[in-house]
């Protein structure tokens, strides 16, 4: 009996939660103001587990923020400068109204403005904090650099947006950090690892753009903000790490006059230069691994671990000590990007952009890349290829063979880079050719016409190679569910001894010794599936089921395409 | 007087004396009657002493020193004669001076500017403290004090405190540059820490210390990765399967889509029979007009049932014998129970397996709700008032797809695949543009010059 009375909504989820109209008073902001300061300070609304509680009793939907994370905000210094700014254009507004001049021209001068520095620090107490959450920055720097002076938002955004990129990509480019680049209908996506961490960014097609209107530009705008100056303090320090100076200098030669220094920002956007260092280093040190003598396990680890650099480091050689020349009509700056970032060099038309560095005349070129059907005057010493070979090259890991990009020939397939199948998922036959490749086979050369043959054949190959064990032991268990059906349908056993044959591979001393390697391993399998209990069996039986029909289709799948189209016109 | 006199006398009788302005009324001093006047008093001394020929003979010395910087008398007859050998010619030339006119009359300067020049030939006089110093032997004093102070390592006390001033802060007093400036400096802002010297109660209390971060704020509202790669059937150049594949994605999309129109048009469908036909178009005019004989007596003799019905009074017998059967009755299920429980016992076997069972189902149940909620930390909230809406997936059709790079055309956006895909990890809530609305009517007038035309 007795005690204070319950109110509702007193207590509880009710009052952990608060609208965003009430936290807006809470702070005195607008609306807009509001939106800024959550984004900035990257607060984000939450959905309550129980609406109704939390709402009071109604049920009209809401934007919910947790109470404490406004709390949290009401300490922000910013908020004030917000509130000043509004001052601010509330007095400008009203001298403008008067036609006061000097007035307007005073208040211009103190502007009131703010820094984000701090909510950076305090949003990413570490490097590798923000250095994980730079995929947003990226893609958003990227697009916005690539806008046009419109007015949909401001020109010194775009601007800023441009030097960053340019810095990232640059950085890419001396650090050698690209792994995968995707070319899709949308965007190109590329993928580099930077001190451990693989980030992910999107860059969209020169000219693609049409401004989308139900897009929100201002709070885009807003996280643009946020994020270049995230960004530029990433770059700073990435340029910290490589001892490059910072902001980026190109390397200049001592033939180069005063006027190239002006347009250095050009030529770094060209990215045809390499950067200046603040200690100058005639090569980059190579970090060595230091070697202790281990034991088993370790000692394999550590050969796994050597193995995977050294790959590491020849892709990161990919393309050097060739000599590309970029046409006019192929994408300049991906192209120059990715060339760079492994090893070759690059040069352009002089008219297309500022910082080619030698002419198509030039007898040393290797490749000159070519997005025409035709070219009219053809330089013997040279391949002309289609753009594709970059890009697939670099996904490969190696330098793909230029037989099938050469100018006017129908490009095979662009895969992605991001797949990863598992085994029984669909993996399209250029994807088997390709790791055949990799793994060294060389597919044999033959003419044009038989090459579609050619291919069946080996992705047949391939096939039988990898699931050759798969097979051996599927006939193996089904001769053993025969032996046991019959076994538990009649009585006697139809038993017969069959005179045994001598294999070709057995006679081979070598041959021998594994095959009775593997009929031990058979028998000692047979045996284990012989003493499994019943319900284990029947687990077994079903999954090994499920393997066997994945194996089919994917089989039938495979068939199916090749009888579908044998002439190579895949969209017909 | 008598030395004013004197020293009149004493420059008169000086040779050869030249005075400026001619003496006439030198005589006149003199001459005339004398006013007799008392001498024992000072005030007639200043009122009747005649001091106009002093006066007049130092005015005249101080003319000529401020005109020709010194007595003419004392000056050589050089300076002061010339030998008169008739008039010079004048060195005219008329066109150069035509041309030098302008600059000339420029270069002259102002008459106001000449009537204020020192004209005057009396050097100023000298500063007497020029060489020497006020306090001079009090500053050596200090200075030499300060000096072996210096020397012992023991700084003064205004240098002290200047010394311990805090910096001043010019930062804040410049400009603050716009974030979005495209040459605005970065620095190293992970590096060394900044060191708080200052107190730290004191900082909290001014409310100058930054209140922390909550941990839970740096968790992201949702598991999905910042940028989600396209499909492989996305590629440019895509590989046949991968792209069928994309498509059928694309289409079951379109066709749930198509349905749920179809869905909204069914229910939105006028039933044939709601519509009015000429008979039930009749029907309703000629509503009441016909009577229909309604059978309400039925109802009345119903109710008349009810209330006929009435309690009777139970009889003690029949209380005793109910009480017996209750008793009986809850014997019968207390024995029940009792024999229940027995075989229970021989039961044990199936109970096991019930109870294993519902142990089972709770556990499947767990793992399904722990899978629901990782599911859920990766679909979209419901974050206001609007659910959050997928953008179509870009697709391009097996004609649509390019055969090489250049030819190729982008398909979708890549600013609303960024919007939307912040408003897919609940960072931000989705919205819909403000409509305008118009308070009040657009009153429309016809200009006059319009009229006229038409």
């Amino acid at each position: 009996m007795g005690g204070l009375q319950k109110k509702k909504y007193e207590r509880g989820s009710a009052t952990n939660y608060i609208t965003r109209n009430k936290a807006r008073k809470k702070l005195q902001l607008s609306l807009a103001d509001f939106r800024r300061l959550c984004i900035l300070k990257g607060i984000y609304p939450h959905e309550p587990k129980h609406k109704k509680k939390v709402n009071k009793g109604s049920t009209a939907p809401r934007t919910f923020y947790l109470f404490k994370d406004i709390r949290f905000l009401l300490h922000e210094p910013i908020v004030r400068k917000f509130r000043e700014y509004k001052v601010f254009v509330r007095k400008l507004r009203k001298a403008y109204g008067k036609a006061e001049w000097t007035g307007v021209e005073r208040l211009r001068d103190n502007k009131p403005g703010y820094k984000l520095d701090h909510i950076i620090k305090e949003r990413y107490p570490t490097f590798i904090d923000a250095l994980r959450d730079i995929d947003d920055a990226l893609s958003m720097c990227f697009l916005f650099s690539t806008f046009a002076r419109t007015g949909k938002c401001h020109v010194q955004t775009i601007t800023l947006c441009r030097r960053l990129t340019v810095e990232w990509m640059n950085y890419v480019v001396t650090s050698r950090s690209l792994r995968k680049v995707f070319l899709s209908i949308k965007g190109i996506y590329y993928q580099a690892e930077v001190l451990g961490q693989l980030i992910t960014w999107l860059v969209p097609y020169q000219f693609a753009h049409d401004h989308p209107t139900d897009v929100d530009y201002r709070v885009m705008a807003t996280f643009t903000e946020m994020y270049t100056t995230l960004f530029g303090f990433i770059n700073f320090r990435l340029y910290q790490t490589l001892n490059l100076v910072y902001p980026p200098k190109p390397v200049l030669d001592g033939t180069l006059s005063v006027e190239m220094f002006s347009c250095a920002q050009q030529k770094l956007s060209a990215l045809s230069a390499s950067l200046a260092r603040v200690v100058a280093t005639a090569e980059e040190e190579e970090n060595q691994l230091d070697l202790f003598p281990t034991e088993g396990e370790d000692q394999e680890n550590m050969q796994a671990r050597e193995k995977e650099q050294k790959e590491q480091e020849a892709q990161k050689r990919l393309f050097e000590g060739l000599k590309f020349f970029l046409n006019r009509e192929v994408p300049r700056e991906s192209l120059a990007f990715i060339l760079r970032c492994f090893g070759a060099e690059v040069s352009w038309d002089k008219s297309l952009c500022i910082g080619g560095t030698y002419e198509v005349t030039d007898e040393t070129i290797t490749h000159q890349i070519v997005d025409r059907p035709d070219m009219d005057k053809q330089y013997i010493n040279r391949y002309y290829i289609q753009p594709q070979w970059v890009f697939d090259s670099v996904n490969a890991q190696m330098r793909l063979p230029v037989e099938d990009y050469f100018l006017g020939t129908t490009l095979p397939p662009h895969l992605s880079p991001f797949v990863e199948e598992k085994d029984g998922d669909y993996v399209p036959p250029e994807k088997l050719k390709l790791m055949a490749l990799q793994r060294g086979e060389k597919p044999v050369q033959e003419d044009d016409e038989e090459e579609e043959e050619e291919d069946d054949e080996e992705e047949e190959e391939e096939d039988e190679e990898e699931d050759d064990v798969d097979d051996e032991e599927l006939t193996e268990e089904k001769n053993l569910k025969k032996m046991e059906g019959t076994r538990a349908q009649g009585k006697t056993l139809a038993v017969k001894v069959t005179p045994g044959k001598v294999k070709p591979w057995e006679t081979g001393s070598v041959g021998n010794k594994v095959r009775l390697e593997q009929e031990e391993k058979a028998e000692e399998k047979r045996l284990a599936i012989m003493m499994m209990k019943k319900k284990e069996k029947y687990l077994y039986d079903k999954i090994m089921f499920g393997k066997k029909r994945t194996t089919r289709e994917v089989s039938l799948t495979i068939g199916v395409k090749n009888g579908e189209s044998p002439k190579g016109d895949k969209y017909s | 007087m008598a030395a004013v006199k004197r020293l009149k006398r004493v420059a008169a009788a000086q040779p050869g004396f030249m005075s400026f302005k001619s003496s006439a009324g030198s005589d006149d001093l003199n001459s005339g009657q004398r006013k007799r006047v008392n001498k024992n008093k000072k005030k007639n001394w200043n009122k009747h002493s005649d001091i106009q020929d002093v006066e007049e003979f130092l005015d005249d010395v101080r003319l000529q020193e401020r005109a020709t910087g010194g007595l003419i008398s004392e000056k050589p007859d050089d300076s002061l004669f010339f030998v008169d050998i008739g008039e010079q010619r004048k060195y005219v030339q008329p066109e150069v001076q035509e041309g030098k006119k302008g600059k000339k009359s420029k270069s002259r300067p102002l008459r106001i500017d000449l009537i204020l020049q020192h004209d005057s030939l009396v050097p100023p006089p000298k500063d007497i403290l020029a060489h020497q110093q006020p306090n001079a032997k009090k500053l050596r004093r200090i200075a030499e004090n300060a000096e072996k102070l210096a020397a012992m390592g023991v700084l003064p006390r205004r240098q002290k405190r200047l010394l311990n001033r805090r910096p001043a802060i010019t930062a804040s007093k410049s400009k603050t540059t716009a974030n979005n400036f495209p040459d605005r400096p970065y620095y190293d802002l992970w590096g060394g820490d900044a060191k708080e010297t200052a107190d730290p109660y004191y900082l909290e209390q001014t409310g100058k210390k930054r209140v922390k971060r909550p941990e839970k704020l740096n968790s992201k509202p949702s598991v999905l990765p910042a940028v989600e790669v396209i499909a492989p059937g996305g590629s440019y150049n895509p590989d046949f399967f991968s792209h069928q594949a994309l498509l059928l994605e694309a289409h079951e999309v379109e066709v749930k889509r198509e349905r749920a129109e179809l869905r909204i048009e069914r229910q939105l469908a006028v039933n044939r029979e709601d519509t009015a036909t000429e008979e039930t178009v009749f029907q309703e005019l000629v509503e009441g007009l016909v009577e229909e004989e309604e059978d309400e007596d039925e109802e009345e003799e119903a109710v008349s049932i009810r209330g006929g019905l009435q309690q009777e009074k139970k009889t003690e017998k029949e209380r005793r014998r109910e009480r017996a059967d209750k008793i009986k009755s809850q014997q019968k299920q207390a024995a029940r129970v009792f024999t229940d429980k027995k075989q229970q016992l021989f039961q044990l076997r199936s109970i096991q397996a019930t109870l294993k069972r519902g142990e089972q189902q709770t556990r499947e149940r767990v793992a399904q709700r722990k899978a629901n909620q990782e599911a859920e930390k990766s679909m979209p909230r419901r974050l206001g008032r609007l659910r959050f809406q997928a953008q179509d997936l870009e697709v391009q059709l097996s004609d649509e797809i390019p055969g090489s790079l250049r030819t190729l055309k982008p398909e979708g956006s890549v600013l609303k695949d960024r919007f939307k895909s912040m408003q897919k990890r609940n960072m931000i809530e989705p919205r819909e543009r403000a409509k305008f609305k118009r308070r009040h009517k657009v009153k429309y007038v016809e200009k006059r010059a319009f009229r006229e035309i038409t």
